[in-house]
């Protein structure tokens, strides 16, 4: 590498280090940190305590365990290449504009920067493998081969993409272009087939066919160089350990080598996938999607309803969710509609309070991580808000309308496929949980926005090991959940008094338990009221 | 139609403005001038409700702005100085948006001559993050003007422009006035308030250095030419707050 691109690495990682250092420097910091700290305390001490840890009763043996890594870990690696040839575009090595402006006019060779770009990356993977190590449960072997594991694969799986979207480059007007969506669809046939005589076989489900074909001779030479990386995991002594790396080092730097000639033939595209992720970039910064539109012009929609001030609002969130979230929307209905047939087919059905724990997390953290159409996501437009002649309670209600919606079509999406899959779903608790959802939908946002404008901070967090962002999305999730157990204990103490006092039926402890959680719903949205209208822009934007 | 009496803002113990009067009548431009700090974009975005004042009272077309936000909203038109627009609309949508907002039945007649006015008519249906820094502002500027406001307060208007723009913003600024909108513009362009402004204000480290028309201060001045006087004025305001403070440190 270029000693001055060498010295550039090491003063950014340096920076890297002092920002973290300066954040640790304010409470706030210091405090979310420590949250964040004591979150990794509890996985560790969770990992590594006898018998059921946070993993519970579903923790295999080492051997099972290494059975699984290596069935499935070679099939999850050929999926994420396949998903990487599917797409367009993939995450070839992304330049920010600074970068160009300021490497790209130097004098350095592109294989420099590709180069230095790597030392980049692979410094970054070096702290998320440490992470890994840490977390990993104690089945998966000494820290040293998970680290060594973890960093070779991801360091694998990085330029594993980067070739596979620069060949697709390369090879874009050519008549081998041509045959990517052909033996795509062929490929999604074969997939169809199988689910399709996998749903049918009673004795035979996916996991099997899929496990026939990775230990299939077909398989085995289709996956091998994926096969590598799992080895890596399982490796029982020293010397396996060394031996896989060895073999796993040579497919890397093979891999970078292939990366840098075919670069200097993707030069001019490579630009403009770097434009058009840094747009993508700043556009996530300000609470956009990766996967907004990238369309210049759409027909215009010609008028937006008024709905006494909340129509205008209402609308501006749909049109966010159409063009921008859409297919964050569809990705998440489609999980939600697979987390019933998963979860039965691991043996942990939708019941198992582990498994409501998990649906809980997808629904209530990692969803409104992802789906944003809400306050959280126009806190950079807030002085629109602000001077529109619409009161701040009809404001708050139209920002909410789209997003609880769309969260209660995807938690619908879970109920109907709990209600399929599930035996003990009947109908009439899935049109209990349908009813109860909606409102519990809208305390879950109203709680999520009401703090994010109380104390508004960036979306994204600044790089891997930005603990403060880290802390506080936990701490902020631990608080919200707080709340809505709180309001769902309520709800039910309502329920259970109305049980006692009018006796048989359920029916009217129900809707006064419903009523309860609609009304709590709605006093957490005088709260966000409350929150738009202290909001100050000039004071309290970061 | 914008009456300030006595208007602070203060930031954590910071005073940003202090005790700041004023009034704006119909058809008349107010220039906000001021170096950095000065409090320039406190006084605008706590007129047209963005901050709270600390005290003192804001009242626009006679509605306070802390007592009656909405009808003081429905008579105001803002553009700030970087207008953050939706930017997943289009820019008829965000004329679609503004209209329903202020509760306009029949705006599209309106929007059209807007988007004709602001050279936007080929635009229409593009969405808005693929726009340049200049279109964008003529955007933020149709929407403000869509429901007609009796007063238009500008940050910064021409940031952005190309020199064809300017003159057409120019331009919308006089005949908005004319028709009888109050306006202030901020500003640290001396030929903007030259070319449009009836009234100036220079203001320093939150206070009122000097207020008054254009023919005031070129005869207070001695010159003929107004971007001289201003400048003049602008510096012999601000260099001799800078030597009272540097006296006082000393």
């Amino acid at each position: 590498m270029d000693p001055a691109l060498r010295q550039l690495l090491i003063l950014r990682l340096r920076g890297g280090l002092r920002q973290r250092l300066l954040q640790l420097a304010s409470v706030r910091g210091l405090l979310f940190s420590l949250a964040f700290g004591a979150i990794v305390w509890f996985l560790i001490a969770s990992n590594s305590s006898a018998g059921a840890g946070l993993f519970g009763s579903a923790v295999l043996d080492r051997q099972a365990f290494g059975e699984q890594i290596m069935t499935f870990m070679p099939l999850s690696m050929l999926g994420l290449s396949l998903l990487t040839v599917v797409m367009t575009t993939g995450p070839t090595f992304h330049f920010s504009p600074n970068e160009i402006n300021f490497l790209f006019t130097g004098p350095f060779r592109r294989r420099d920067l590709i180069v230095y770009k790597f030392g980049a990356y692979v410094a970054g993977v070096a702290l998320t493998s440490a992470f890994i190590t840490i977390i990993a449960p104690p089945q998966t072997g000494s820290a040293l081969s998970v680290f060594m594991a973890s960093l070779l694969t991801l360091v694998f799986v990085q330029l594993n993409s980067a070739v596979i979207s620069m060949s697709g480059h390369a090879l874009d007007g050519t008549r081998l272009a041509k045959v990517k969506w052909p033996v795509i669809a062929l490929l999604g046939a074969v997939a169809a087939v199988a689910v399709v005589f996998a749903w049918a076989a009673p004795d035979r489900g996916i996991f099997d066919l899929l496990s026939e074909f990775r230990h299939s001779w077909l398989g085995t030479i289709v996956l091998i160089p994926y096969i590598v990386f799992a080895e890596l995991f399982v490796a029982t002594s020293i010397s396996q350990l060394a031996l896989w790396a060895l073999i796993a080092v040579i497919i890397n730097v093979a891999l970078l080598r292939a990366a840098i000639i075919l670069d200097e033939r993707t030069t001019d595209r490579s630009l403009a996938e770097n434009a058009r992720l840094s747009n993508r970039w700043e556009r996530i910064k300000q609470g956009g999607s990766f996967f907004a539109t990238e369309r210049t012009e759409v027909r215009s929609i010609r008028r937006a309803p008024i709905v006494g001030g909340l129509g205008p609002i209402a609308w501006r969130q749909a049109l966010n969710a159409l063009r921008n979230s859409f297919k964050i929307i569809i990705i998440f209905t489609g999980l939600a509609a697979c987390i019933a047939p998963i979860s039965l087919a691991l043996g942990a059905p939708v019941t198992d309070a582990y498994t409501v724990m998990i649906i809980y997390v997808f629904f209530a953290f990692i969803l409104p991580r992802n789906l944003v159409c809400d306050f959280r996501g126009d806190l950079s437009r807030m002085e629109i808000y602000k001077t529109l002649p619409i009161a701040p309670w009809r404001i708050c209600a139209g920002q909410l309308v789209v997003q609880v919606l769309l969260a209660y079509v995807i938690a619908l999406t879970i109920i109907a496929s709990a209600l399929v899959f599930e035996n003990s779903v009947t109908t009439q608790v899935a049109l209990a949980l349908a009813a109860f959802a909606l409102p519990l939908t809208l305390l879950i946002y109203a709680v999520e926005n009401t703090v994010h404008l109380l104390f508004p901070i960036k979306l994204v967090a600044m790089g891997r090991a930005d603990f403060e962002f880290l802390g506080r999305a936990i701490v902020e999730f631990i608080a919200k959940t707080i709340f809505v157990f709180a309001a769902m204990a309520a709800s039910g103490a309502v329920g259970l008094v109305t049980f006692k006092m009018t006796g048989t039926t359920l029916v009217l402890p129900g809707f006064a338990s419903w009523l309860t959680l609609t009304l709590i719903g709605f006093l957490t949205l005088v709260a966000l009221q409350y929150a738009f209208r202290r909001f100050a822009v000039a004071e309290t934007i970061e | 139609m914008i009456k300030v009496t006595n208007f602070s803002k203060q930031y954590k113990g910071f005073t940003a403005v202090k005790k700041l009067s004023f009034s704006v009548e119909p058809g008349q431009i107010l220039g906000l001038l001021g170096p950095n700090g000065a409090g320039k974009t406190t006084t605008l975005r706590t007129l047209c409700g963005i901050i709270p004042p600390s005290s003192g009272s804001l009242l626009v077309a006679g509605h306070n702005v802390v007592e009656e936000p909405i009808a003081a909203k429905r008579n105001l038109g803002y553009i700030p100085d970087d207008p953050r627009l939706f930017d997943t609309m289009t820019v008829w949508e965000h004329l679609a948006f503004m209209a329903a907002a202020y509760r306009l039945a029949d705006f599209e007649k309106d929007a059209e001559a807007l988007l004709t006015s602001f050279e936007l008519t080929h635009k229409r249906d593009t969405l808005v993050h693929n726009l340049s820094r200049g279109m964008r502002q003529k955007v933020a500027i149709a929407c403000a003007f869509l429901h007609d406001p009796k007063v238009i307060l500008f940050d910064e208007p021409l940031t952005g422009l190309d020199p064809q723009g300017i003159r057409g913003i120019q331009q919308a600024i006089r005949e908005r006035a004319q028709a009888g909108a109050a306006i202030i513009i901020s500003s640290h362009l001396l030929s903007l308030f030259e070319n449009l402004c009836t009234h100036i204000m220079v203001l320093n480290l939150g206070e009122c250095r000097r207020f008054g028309t254009m023919e005031d201060l070129l005869s207070e001045v001695g010159h003929s030419d107004s971007t001289s006087a201003l400048e003049e004025v602008y510096f012999s305001i601000t260099q001799a707050q800078e030597q009272t403070s540097e006296t006082a440190a000393a």
